[in-house]
């Protein structure tokens, strides 16, 4: 990617750089009308956005083929008008209807393809002895195999956990908060990617490095 | 008051600004710290090239991310519609979010060598935006033209010459999904699990952690993590980007994270004591 050359890009370059600059002000200042303006304007512009972009969608997919002729696409559209209903409080019940069949429709697709890979397939990998990768990888099979079936135990509420539950349990508990801290850890780390996006295009936008 | 406590009431703005400028400093002086290959990269990228890929198969490339996670999820976008182009493959492009014409804009920039030589409708159309989420993609696999009448400038996909006879999910050679939401998700179960497609992840590091067993398990034939994930493929095709560029900024940002835990530790261990 060249830095543009056209004026209305150099200035959309400028601008981008500003707000960002703009947001910024926050956690490196303190709350400020600059931040105020920048996050306003970013509410609403991606409000306009995805509205336009969803109606546009809606048209697309729904409006153009029943002008065309294709007179079943009138069932999506009055579903999706009747969910509007629930801004009515004396009408809302109408809106259970659309959303019944959602919820119903995302259940059985979700019951159908959930069961082979996040049960089926994780169990069978789990607990599938490693054929190559040496002594690491029975490590690693070992360590998941421990930290599986102690995790699992801590959830086993029928019981007490003392006596020849305490340790498992406790080992257990220590796997959930290592998985917990990692999962946060992750988290923590994907934001400091986009913070490194952010300072690179401060810099480019600068012309102190390449775009 | 000792060290400890003068840094223990440090106001936070003043690591931010340590740690927005750190970031900064690599780039204008690049540190160059090694990057070795992760097995699922490496299985992603063979996965996409030499024979598993026939002159002609047609790939979909999912961009289930928005403009703000570019520099996590677009640098292995980016390699992989190079390998594809490069192995002959012709590539459908869609995303669900609201802005996916900025991504589709973005990769025509970041692979602009490798477009030069492609025909729109022929080598490679753009579907556009997607919604409904695990329904629309299961609706996908069965008949693409139920969700998709048009492409995204308006044009019946039955006059585009590369979507004749394409209709649904086995006329797809492999799917590339690249997200910071679900949608990759959606594509194992509804394609991966329900018909045995070919597909592979390109995730953000937050869903690291959850990625890499789909692709122990096998759901995956590969996975790239992030942006590390990025500079790995850039390696492994030859050609080095913006992922490279920015792994040494990411690295310096996690080590202060790291100093500033192992600090703040230091001090609570310190101050229980004295307590």
């Amino acid at each position: 990617m060249a830095y543009p050359t056209a004026a209305l890009d150099v200035i959309g370059l400028w601008i981008g750089w500003v707000l960002m600059l703009m947001i910024y002000s926050y956690p490196l200042y303190k709350e400020n009308p600059a931040f105020r303006t920048a996050e306003h304007m970013f509410i609403g512009v991606t409000l306009a956005i995805t509205i336009i972009t969803n109606f546009s969608n809606v048209m697309k997919m729904c409006v153009t083929p029943l002008m065309q002729g294709n007179i079943l696409m009138i069932v999506p559209l009055v579903l999706g008008l009747m969910i509007f209903s629930m801004l009515i409080p004396e009408y809302q019940w109408v809106s259970r209807y659309p959303i019944g069949l959602l919820v119903g429709t995302a259940f059985g697709l979700g019951i159908r393809g959930t069961i082979k890979p996040n049960l089926q397939d994780a169990i069978i990998d789990t607990i599938t002895a490693p054929t190559s990768g040496g002594a690491m990888a029975w490590l690693n099979f070992l360590y998941v195999a421990v930290g599986l079936i102690c995790s699992i135990m801590y959830f086993m509420l029928t019981f007490e956990h003392k006596g020849m539950l305490k340790a498992p349990t406790r080992i257990g508990r220590l796997f959930i908060m290592v998985g917990l801290g990692a999962y946060f850890g992750n988290t923590v780390l994907f934001r400091f990617t986009m913070l490194t996006g952010r300072a690179q295009f401060f810099l480019q936008v600068l012309k102190l490095i390449p775009m | 008051m000792s060290a400890l406590s003068k840094l223990a009431n440090v106001d936070s703005r003043v690591f931010y600004w340590i740690l927005f400028i750190a970031l900064m400093v690599p780039f204008l002086s690049p540190i160059g710290f090694p990057i070795t290959i992760a097995e699922n990269t490496r299985d992603l990228y063979e996965g996409i090239t030499d024979d598993e890929v026939e002159e002609g198969d047609v790939w979909i490339m999912n961009f289930g991310y928005g403009v703000s996670a570019w520099p996590e999820c677009h640098p292995s976008v980016t390699v992989c519609t190079k390998a594809l182009f490069r192995e002959g493959a012709k590539i459908i492009f869609m995303g669900p979010h609201y802005d996916v014409e900025l991504t589709y804009n973005k990769i025509h920039d970041t692979v602009r060598d490798d477009f030069v030589d492609k025909v729109y409708g022929e080598d490679y159309v753009f579907l556009g935006y997607i919604t409904g989420g695990e329904s629309a993609i299961a609706q996908l696999a069965s008949n693409i033209r139920s969700v998709y009448p048009v492409d995204h400038f308006g044009t019946p996909l039955d006059e585009l010459s590369m979507m004749q006879g394409v209709n649904t999910h086995e006329d797809i050679a492999g799917v590339l999904s690249s997200d910071t939401g679900d949608y990759g998700v959606h594509f194992m179960t509804q394609w991966q699990a329900a018909y045995g497609s070919k597909l592979a992840e390109i995730g953000i590091a937050m869903n690291g952690s959850t990625d890499l067993p789909r692709w122990q398990a096998g759901n995956y034939f590969g996975l790239s993590i992030g942006s590390r994930g990025g500079a790995e493929l850039e390696i492994l095709i030859g050609e080095l980007g913006e992922a490279t560029t920015a792994m040494d900024s990411i690295s310096v940002s996690h080590l202060l994270l790291i100093f500033a835990v192992i600090l703040g530790n230091i001090g609570m261990v310190v101050q229980r004591r004295s307590s």
